[in-house]
């Protein structure tokens, strides 16, 4: 059974659609990043997945259970970190956390409190006020709210926005051994090299659909391949490609990326205008490169 | 019943907040007692009740019911910060993707604001018997005059929920407070009406709080009267004030349930 199947979703706000035919399958036990512009709806799909918001057409699956009807029971597998950390400053650490153990009524809360803290490093930490708390330590215990009652499901909203990276590196070995203990994380972030290092899957949002799914290579690999050509100086003003055969050049005009498909035409051109040609080497894609590329070419409407 | 652990689990969270901030214990606790000390003790001996220039005690008794209404308005302001500060922080959302009934969420800010208002009211009344402060009432009035604070809890709680989630900081979320607090000053909570020129003093007469202030005066003085037209008019703005802001607060938060 998939953690998540979302299945032809669509979410409006008055005129507005957000998520246009929305599907995607989320396996249990993987870190799942979703990637997307600001505004792309990604919060919008949290909302849904969380049972928060409802969608206004559509199916989706949490656990094999369908959020319209088993919304009490999805709540009890899943929790959710938003983007900002939602923690009373006024109260020590560990009274946040047994608020959440109440709510959840827990049964073993101060021993599930004291395991889960000893995880992420907190119990020095536990009776202090959360306002003299770092920046870092904050979200670790917003993350630590999140993991009381043992849910299956832990959605991550931009955990690590804000963060330093001595303190991102830490949140992600976190985040990593929740993967690792067979939980399901659903991740959102900004930090496109964060999503490459910790994802199992990653999913690009764009025009309220998922434009491109699978591993970090995998997306890597299928997205739009480029090609460097690098000519001699001594050539530069005969060169004339095709304007929107160009990717991008560098300033001296010696240097192209064209689109991998282009490449024959190319070189078949700058031969053709005796143009010495020095080197042709294939790029090595980003995932910012992929991301870039599809929200150009959407600005572009291809 | 699971619900109502919860109910109070997220009560006793907001009174903890409200209990332990210094800004709000300074506003809602101690600046009502300074203000019901600076009246009675600075303006109070130089204002004529019923023609003559008051003492001290007369002073007191007069002025007392209308204080415990404004240490409970001033209350009503921190109701809709926690609010406030709940939405923007992204609380509610958390709250939201728990197993929790909705009701239990806004149910909990409206138990703690009323509890927080009553406590805010009882240490002004504590405060008026150490002045010399001695109502006249009977039990039964007792018991009526605690249900109209409650009642009067309750609605002020109604009225800030509405603000609190429409406004985008706390700032602003507190603002409404301010219309109560001058309800209350334009009243006969303070000072007799009958200085007051003929605009004010027709604005004063018919606005809820005059009604408030008085049926709360006739319940502590023993004058209370099921046919008064203190008891009818705020029998008639307490109702009428609860069904609007009930709507109005229901239709706010499903508002903001689905922008979330």
């Amino acid at each position: 059974m998939d953690a998540i199947t979302v299945k032809h979703v669509k979410k409006s706000f008055g005129d507005h659609s957000v998520l246009k035919d929305m599907n995607l399958t989320v396996k249990r036990g993987e870190i799942f990043t979703l990637l997307g512009e600001n505004g792309s709806g990604k919060s919008t799909l949290i909302n849904i997945l969380t049972t928060i918001s409802l969608a206004d057409d559509g199916d989706v699956q949490i656990l094999g259970h369908p959020v319209v009807s088993d919304a009490g029971l999805i709540r009890e597998n899943i929790s959710l970190n938003s983007q900002t950390v939602t923690l009373d400053e006024e109260f020590t650490g560990y009274q946040n956390l047994l608020i959440i153990a109440e709510l959840r009524s827990l049964k073993n809360a101060k021993a599930e409190i004291k395991q889960i803290s000893e995880r992420l490093d907190l119990t020095s930490f536990l009776n202090k006020k959360v306002g003299k708390y770092s920046g870092g330590m904050k979200r670790r215990l917003d993350i630590a709210m999140s993991l009381l009652g043992d849910p299956e499901i832990i959605f991550l909203d931009e955990p690590t926005t804000g963060v330093d990276p001595k303190n991102r590196v830490e949140l992600w070995n976190i985040i990593r051994e929740i993967r690792d203990s067979g939980k399901t994380v659903f991740l959102t972030t900004q930090y496109l090299d964060e999503a490459d290092k910790l994802s199992d899957h990653i999913g690009f949002l764009n025009d309220g659909k998922i434009v491109l799914y699978g591993t970090p290579d995998e997306i890597k690999q299928n997205a739009r391949q480029f090609v460097q050509i690098n000519v001699d100086s001594s050539n530069m003003n005969l060169i004339d490609l095709p304007e929107g055969m160009v990717v991008s050049k560098n300033n001296k005009g010696t240097n192209f990326i064209i689109d991998e498909r282009n490449t024959d035409m190319c070189i078949k051109i700058l031969i053709n205008e005796n143009v010495s040609i020095n080197s042709v080497v294939p790029q090595d894609n980003s995932l910012e490169e992929v991301f870039l590329d599809i929200t150009k070419l959407d600005s572009e409407g291809n | 019943m699971q619900s109502i652990k919860q109910l109070m689990v997220l009560t006793k969270r907001i009174l903890k907040q409200n209990l332990t901030n210094v800004d709000t214990v300074i506003t809602v606790i101690l600046m009502p007692l300074f203000m019901l000390m600076f009246f009675v003790y600075v303006l109070g001996g130089n204002i004529a009740i019923s023609g003559v220039n008051a003492s001290t005690g007369e002073y007191l008794k007069y002025a007392l019911p209308g204080f415990l209404l404004v240490a409970m308005a001033m209350g009503s302001a921190y109701t809709a910060v926690r609010i406030n500060l709940d939405k923007t922080k992204g609380f509610l959302k958390r709250l939201h993707s728990l197993p929790i009934k909705r009701w239990v969420i806004l149910g909990s800010h409206v138990l703690a604001s009323v509890i927080f208002m009553i406590i805010s009211e009882s240490v002004v009344l504590v405060a008026g018997f150490v002045m010399g402060y001695r109502p006249d009432l009977s039990v039964g009035n007792f018991a009526l005059f605690v249900l109209v604070s409650l009642l009067f809890a309750f609605t002020i709680t109604l009225i800030a929920i509405p603000f609190s989630l429409k406004a985008s900081s706390i700032e602003s979320a507190g603002g409404f407070s301010y219309i109560i607090l001058m309800l209350l000053f334009v009243s006969s909570a303070f000072i007799p009406m009958d200085g007051m020129v003929r605009p004010v003093r027709w604005f004063a007469e018919n606005q809820p709080m005059t009604a408030l202030v008085g049926i709360t005066r006739d319940l502590l003085n023993n004058n209370f009267s099921i046919t008064s037209s203190n008891f009818l008019q705020s029998l008639v703005w307490l109702v009428g004030l609860i069904i609007l802001f009930s709507y109005l607060s229901y239709r706010r938060y499903k508002m903001f349930s689905v922008k979330l």
